[in-house]
């Protein structure tokens, strides 16, 4: 099957009356480009950071729609021409109007995304995989199934792949390990399979704890990792040999003053998340809870630090 | 962990009845987006407005995992859910189609307020009147 992909240039006052006339004309859904929308989401803050520009011409808002190229369409384009000019016949401003028809091949959208992932060795041993890929594994490989989906990482950021790193050089048979903002749970499985005999992840995100169990199980950590949801460390019970934060450094901050009661003496803190200019910051905070910093690793401007708790 | 924004992808699709069809399927397969993954929280999130068309706004990062919010329905499906109709007229100058009360119009400019970057009530209420008016529908009092 082949879908006509129809672009029309309006306005912000026109667009859904646009976007109502496509769904009329049996479209099951709209895109919507509009060039202010992007500049209100880089004004508000709600992004960490992000390559994306400020629009200058925010006037013109582009409407698409999907059509099966059937023997219907030519009628359809033609109501949705005629419709598009009533428009402006009550006082509404319709726009530029230029329309723009490109046919687009029926694809299998349900899997094609999967083409941008691919296993990845993110430490010595650590190797993430997605569910549908081979992987033939060496003796020495531990290997995670994670599938990307909502906002958690899967393995492929700087800060997570170095906090795997971290993992695989601190971590010791046997050891309890707090996970502090488990996401996508990649770093408590990881832990788990590196030998922890315990390992308490926390996420104060509901959708992300529903994630991380599910990974968890199909990781068959299960009988090693718990998750729950809650803030920082609530929630968590005993002293870890090792706490873990991939979050960014502010937080980090904060966690830092519940280290003292929640890390064994000699226990050892992995912070990430946090970016380079940053480090100072953390690295200063830390001297105050007793946190020795033992390794800083730099990786695209991200940074991960390795401190150790002192002795009483 | 901070994480970079590549995309920003806004769709207006049917609630609780996405599929990776378009516009679904071509918008966010570009993005490198698990489209089945959103496919299936949208229409768990949005089952309860069955019916209705919604607004989302999915946003993409380097890692290609996403996040995104839901708006309130667009304003020509909440008023041709008003005028009890399930089309607009195509000729709205000469047909129209149905009558909606400024009682309704403005619950629905009250509604949505907060998306359509009114500074007033009555400034919702006049867009919402023009878009009325250009689907054929009589605003009365």
């Amino acid at each position: 099957m082949k879908w006509a992909e129809i672009s029309i240039l309006t306005t912000h006052e026109a667009a859904e009356t646009v976007a109502n006339i496509f769904h009329e004309l049996g479209s099951s859904g709209v895109v919507i480009e509009d060039p202010e929308l992007v500049n209100s989401y880089l004004a508000s803050g709600v992004w960490d950071y992000s390559d994306i520009l400020q629009e200058s011409n925010t006037e013109v808002v582009t409407v698409k729609a999907y059509l099966p190229v059937d023997h219907q369409l030519d009628d359809k384009l033609r109501s949705f021409e005629e419709e598009f000019q009533q428009i402006s016949s009550r006082g509404m401003d319709k726009g530029r109007g230029e329309m723009q028809c490109r046919e687009v091949q029926e694809e299998d959208w349900a899997s094609s995304w999967k083409a941008f992932f691919h296993p990845i060795k993110v430490g010595q041993y650590i190797v993430i995989k997605p569910s549908w890929e081979e992987y033939v594994a060496t003796a020495n490989d531990l290997v995670i199934e994670l599938d990307p989906g909502m906002a958690f990482g899967t393995g492929t950021h700087q800060t997570t792949a170095m906090c795997c790193r971290a993992l695989e050089e601190t971590v010791k048979a046997g050891d309890l390990i707090f996970d502090v903002g488990t996401g996508s749970g990649i770093l408590s499985i990881a832990a788990a399979k590196l030998g922890a005999a315990s390992v308490q992840a926390v996420d104060l995100d509901h959708g992300a704890v529903r994630v991380a169990k599910e990974n968890v199980a199909i990781n068959q950590v299960e009988n090693i990792v718990q998750v729950g949801q809650g803030d920082l460390l609530t929630g968590v019970t005993g002293q870890a040999d090792i706490v873990i934060a991939n979050i960014i450094a502010d937080v980090v901050i904060k966690l830092l003053v519940d280290i003292p009661v929640r890390l064994k003496d000699e226990g050892i803190f992995i912070a990430s998340g946090i970016i380079a200019e940053r480090l100072s910051d953390v690295a200063a905070a830390m001297i105050e809870y007793n946190l020795i910093v033992e390794k800083v690793i730099e990786e695209g401007g991200w940074v991960a630090i390795i401190a150790r708790k002192g002795g009483r | 962990m901070a994480k970079k924004v590549i995309k920003l992808v806004k769709l207006q699709v049917p609630a609780g009845k996405a599929t990776p069809a378009p516009p679904v399927g071509p918008a966010l397969g570009q993005a490198g987006v698990n489209i089945m993954a959103f496919v299936k929280d949208f229409n768990e999130r949005t089952a309860a407005q069955a019916g209705l068309i919604i607004p989302v706004e999915i946003t993409v990062f380097e890692d290609r995992s996403f996040t995104f919010i839901t708006k309130t329905p667009p304003a020509p499906i909440l008023l041709k859910k008003a005028a009890g109709i399930e089309t607009a007229s195509g000729e709205p100058n000469k047909k129209k189609v149905a009558k909606v009360s400024r009682d309704k119009v403005r619950e629905i400019a009250e509604a949505k307020m907060k998306d359509l970057n009114a500074a007033t009530v009555e400034a919702a209420m006049r867009m919402i009147e023009g878009t009325a008016r250009s689907m054929g529908i009589d605003i009365v009092d």
